[in-house]
């Protein structure tokens, strides 16, 4: 009995705030366009689920993915480019640097001329946003290898395409698996950022829907939707490190 | 095996190694022993073909060294095994980097395994292992492709002293099957005088050679000989050749 507790301790924080929320909004009388009650948050979801999930997959999923796709190709393709052609580290990572500093969301509107009010927009504005961790964690993952093992590799008769598939790679997992699990959410951002500017589908498009009818409840709901498709794509990547990289964390747990 | 001609090794102002000069006969076992700092290091990264030297030459079977040599065993003070492979497969490692099938070596890779005392180890982690076993786990992978040249850069030297007592005559077991040539660096007085025929005596920096020791021991060489009189009067002469800035 009391172990059953232990386990639902995680959950208690929820319950004790839904409560909390649920009583304090009836009793305080809130209106509900100012803060509505989760019982009426999830009625309103239940009401627009259909319309909820098409928003997120087709239109924010969508983007998200395949912007966090593009970046994950661009950006491990550039740390290889940097990692192997060293002269390329210094000349590229400054401009990086200062790029990396343009807040991208400013970056939007120039985007909607660029790329309209499609998807590619939103696309764009994923990719950018992710793309900067994962270049910065692949160039660790794929270039700090002890001096030790690649003398030891080279002294074996390593050449430096078997260095790379057989030590390089691999060592870069972990930080790939790392950066995308900072990336995922930045790339979600992007999408709903860039739904927020343009185009009239997404859970970015409902949340302002929401808004311009004061339909709270829908706002909340879709905000719902939102963070439950980010818990969902986190747990994802976390399952996959789980199951590829058994041994970094065996080394952190050390 | 092995011959050195006047090797000298600078890094920029300072020199690492002045002048060495020394060969090393097929199925010898050769230490290096000197104060940290004397080069001994940076002397066996020129016979690997690491580093250049900035002077002299070294020849391994007679062809100069350029670049890194073929057919040569290298263990380093650590470990140096991939996380990600088991004991098995890191030993394996250098198999695969030469570009052939793993599976024509794994009797060969089984058989060190055995040899090393890690038999019922083969598919853990390095992580499961404790500092020593993982060493061993170095030294068969060293051997796997059965080389004729072994270099060994302090292999012991992060270990604890009981640990290593106990390796040095693990070393001596597997190394006595192969009778590979071996050069051996250590700031281990008891440990070179163990193992080895031969002993470089080097000075501290810019690294010469003070002496050159014979061990005339036999073998194999047991634990009960450390107070033999006359392993007690080789360590000593080895000891008189270092400098007071050895530190034990």
């Amino acid at each position: 009995m009391i172990n059953a507790l232990k386990h639902l301790r995680p959950f208690l924080g929820f319950v004790v705030l839904l409560v909390v929320w649920q009583v304090g909004v009836r009793l305080a009388n809130f209106p509900e366009y100012i803060l509505p009650a989760p019982t009426v948050i999830l009625a309103r979801l239940w009401a627009t689920r259909n319309e909820q999930l098409y928003h997120l997959f087709v239109a924010t999923g969508f983007t998200t993915v395949v912007g966090l796709a593009l970046a994950l190709v661009v950006g491990v393709l550039m740390a290889l480019a940097v990692v192997y052609i060293k002269p390329l580290k210094a000349m590229i990572m400054p401009l990086l640097a200062a790029f990396n500093s343009i807040p991208k969301i400013a970056v939007a509107p120039l985007l909607v001329i660029w790329f309209g009010l499609g998807a590619e927009t939103k696309i764009v504005l994923a990719f950018l946003l992710s793309v900067f961790p994962i270049f910065v964690n692949s160039i660790t993952g794929l270039g700090e290898i002890e001096a030790d093992v690649l003398d030891l590799s080279r002294l074996s008769g390593g050449t430096p395409w078997r260095i790379f598939l057989k030590v390089r790679l691999i060592n870069a997992v972990p930080y790939i698996t790392d950066a995308l699990r900072i990336a995922f959410p930045l790339a979600l951002v992007g999408s709903i950022v860039g739904e927020f500017i343009a185009g009239n589908v997404g859970a970015g498009y409902l949340v302002l829907s929401g808004q311009f009818n004061l339909d709270t409840p829908l706002v909340f709901a879709a905000l719902l939707c939102i963070t439950l498709f980010a818990t969902l794509g986190i747990t994802l990547i976390g399952l996959l490190e789980n199951h590829f990289v058994t041994w970094k964390h065996s080394t952190r747990r050390r | 095996m092995v011959t050195i001609e006047g090797l000298k090794k600078s890094f920029g102002e300072v020199t690492a190694i002045g002048d060495m000069s020394f060969n090393v006969a097929n199925h010898e076992f050769l230490s290096i022993v000197g104060p940290s700092g004397c080069g001994k290091s940076t002397a066996l990264r020129v016979i690997a073909g690491l580093t250049e030297p900035t002077a002299g030459k070294v020849l391994v079977r007679g062809a100069e060294v350029r670049g890194p040599i073929k057919d040569v065993g290298m263990v380093f003070q650590a470990p140096v095994l991939l996380p990600w492979r088991s004991v098995l497969t890191n030993v394996l490692f250098p198999i695969e980097m030469r570009g052939e099938r793993r599976s024509k070596y794994q009797a060969k890779a089984l058989e060190l395994i055995k040899l090393a005392g890690l038999e019922g180890f083969e598919n853990h982690a390095p992580y499961q292992l404790s500092g020593g076993m993982q060493q061993r786990v170095a030294i068969c992978r060293a051997l796997v492709s059965s080389p004729q040249l072994l270099l060994m850069d302090e292999p012991f030297g992060a270990l604890d002293i009981m640990t290593r007592e106990r390796m040095g005559f693990e070393l001596q077991k597997i190394w006595s099957v192969g009778r590979q040539t071996v050069i051996f660096v250590t700031h281990s007085i008891t440990e070179a005088v163990l193992l080895s025929d031969t002993i470089v005596v080097m000075s501290g920096r810019p690294g010469t050679i003070k002496k050159i020791v014979k061990v005339d021991l036999p073998r194999p060489r047991l634990a009960s000989m450390m107070k033999d009189p006359r392993f007690v009067e080789l360590a000593a002469d080895v000891r008189d050749q270092i400098d007071a800035q050895w530190v034990e």
